[in-house]
């Protein structure tokens, strides 16, 4: 069954069909989420409840990339997401990581001051992309990360951010120069490929 | 460090965004600008690294079902016609108990007055005898609120039976003039009208249980009313357990 005869069902409040649209995206969906968010667990919320207002407003989808529409879905929930934690923020006194062993580096200790020998300690470098994106302000981060990390075009981003396309313009433009400038301090963890120019120089 | 329009422009036409003219100026000055083409290459090295992070998989599934999104199972056409059909008999049957509980009180609280009147105009012996004319009406009508006292009077026994003794002299002595009846009976109205009306309002509370005890709406049709309640009461129960079975 093809997307369109899946979302006209889900449309017509076929669950089942819209539950296969799920599985089709799920892991691009908790990507996105699991980038703009920066937790694993909020980020799994965050798409939970993502999927669960798509489905409720998939009427009002009208054509066009119906990833895009989904993207809008996630970053909304960040959004949400963050507009929550800032009412109730929580702070884990032993931060773990996905493994469940306590984090020797976590990111909320990360700074941009941080000693080479604490830089060293940040052992991925997953870790250190996440922590400069972590740095960005929220709406450059969501346009980053579906531009860049997912690969979308302007006009998708501009659909998922709900922005205009100049806007996409600039803020990635903004955004990919504060990455630059951020990612300047982890040049050890880059591989030799992605040297940044003007360090070398 | 190049502006930020510079570096728009850049972060654009390293995605293929800007027109083909605006690419051809934009690359004619990269040659000739070293500076501008290592911001271009740090702009690419840093979108190549965002590029390169692993794809994360979800942890899980999250496929929805129905008690997540609120769905409820389709109800048959007919379901609607019960629900309409028990909220109105419920809503009759309400209607049903307030007009026999309110009804019988406001009949009584109107009928009240009227029984007062009509005792007052005996009790002030003007409609045959006192010749006064319209003064006895008037009389009559501005002490109706006395009147309305009377049965507490008319209950205790020993304030009725001694004026009765000695005011019917008084009723005798009413022929010798008009105005000397009227003077008397504005002198001492409550003991007159008590005794002239005694025996005509002894009926009033004899009847207030009668009203009460009548039923506006007959109970048959409130049993009828209940009955239908509960009956769509049922068959909606019914019909929505059948539904939900067949929709699992």
């Amino acid at each position: 069954m093809d997307e369109t005869a899946l979302i006209h069902s889900a449309q017509n409040g076929d669950l089942d069909s819209f539950n296969t649209l799920i599985l089709r995206y799920q892991d691009s969906v908790f990507h996105t989420a699991l980038r703009i968010i920066g937790d694993e667990d909020l980020a799994q919320d965050a798409a939970q409840e993502a999927f669960i207002s798509a489905f409720r407003s998939i009427s009002t989808f009208r054509g066009g990339s119906f990833k895009a529409w989904l993207m809008r879905m996630v970053t909304n929930a960040c959004y949400d997401e963050f507009r929550r934690q800032k009412r109730r923020p929580t702070t884990p006194l032993e931060p773990e990581t996905s493994d469940g062993e306590e984090m020797d580096s976590p990111r909320w200790l990360a700074d941009p001051n941080m000693t080479p020998a604490e830089k060293s300690e940040a052992d991925e470098l997953e870790h250190a992309i996440q922590h400069c994106l972590d740095a960005l302000p929220t709406e450059f981060r969501a346009v980053v990360v579906l531009a860049d990390i997912q690969g979308m075009d302007y006009s998708e981003v501009a659909t998922a951010a709900h922005v205009p396309l100049g806007t996409i313009k600039s803020r990635l433009a903004r955004a990919r120069l504060r990455l630059r400038e951020c990612l300047r301090g982890f040049e050890e963890l880059l591989p030799s490929s992605f040297r940044l120019e003007g360090e070398r120089n | 460090m190049k502006n930020f329009r510079d570096i728009e422009q850049l972060s654009a036409y390293l995605d293929g965004q800007l027109s083909p003219s605006d690419s051809a100026r934009l690359e004619s000055r990269i040659s000739s600008d070293p500076e501008l083409d290592s911001v271009l290459s740090d702009l690419r090295a840093a979108r190549g690294i965002l590029r390169k992070l692993p794809a994360r998989k979800a942890p899980r599934n999250f496929t929805l079902t129905r008690k997540m999104v609120g769905l409820k199972p389709p109800l048959p056409r007919t379901f609607s016609f019960f629900r309409f059909s028990t909220a109105f008999a419920a809503v009759m049957l309400m209607l049903t108990f307030a007009a026999n509980s309110l009804l019988p009180r406001i009949s009584f609280g109107a009928a009240a007055p009227m029984a007062a009147q009509e005792s007052l105009g005996v009790g002030g012996g003007c409609t045959s005898g006192c010749g006064g004319g319209g003064a006895p009406d008037a009389l009559a009508a501005t002490e109706a609120p006395v009147a309305t006292e009377a049965p507490l009077v008319v209950e205790s026994p020993a304030a009725t039976e001694a004026p009765v003794v000695g005011l019917a002299p008084l009723a005798t002595e009413v022929p010798p003039s008009a105005s000397e009846n009227t003077s008397r009976v504005a002198v001492t109205p409550t003991a007159e009208m008590s005794v002239a009306k005694e025996p005509e309002i002894m009926p009033v509370p004899q009847d207030q249980p009668q009203g009460q005890s009548e039923a506006v709406i007959p109970s048959a049709w409130q049993i009828g009313l209940l009955v239908i309640v509960l009956l769509g009461a049922l068959i909606m129960f019914v019909l929505r357990q059948s539904a939900m079975r067949k929709w699992k």
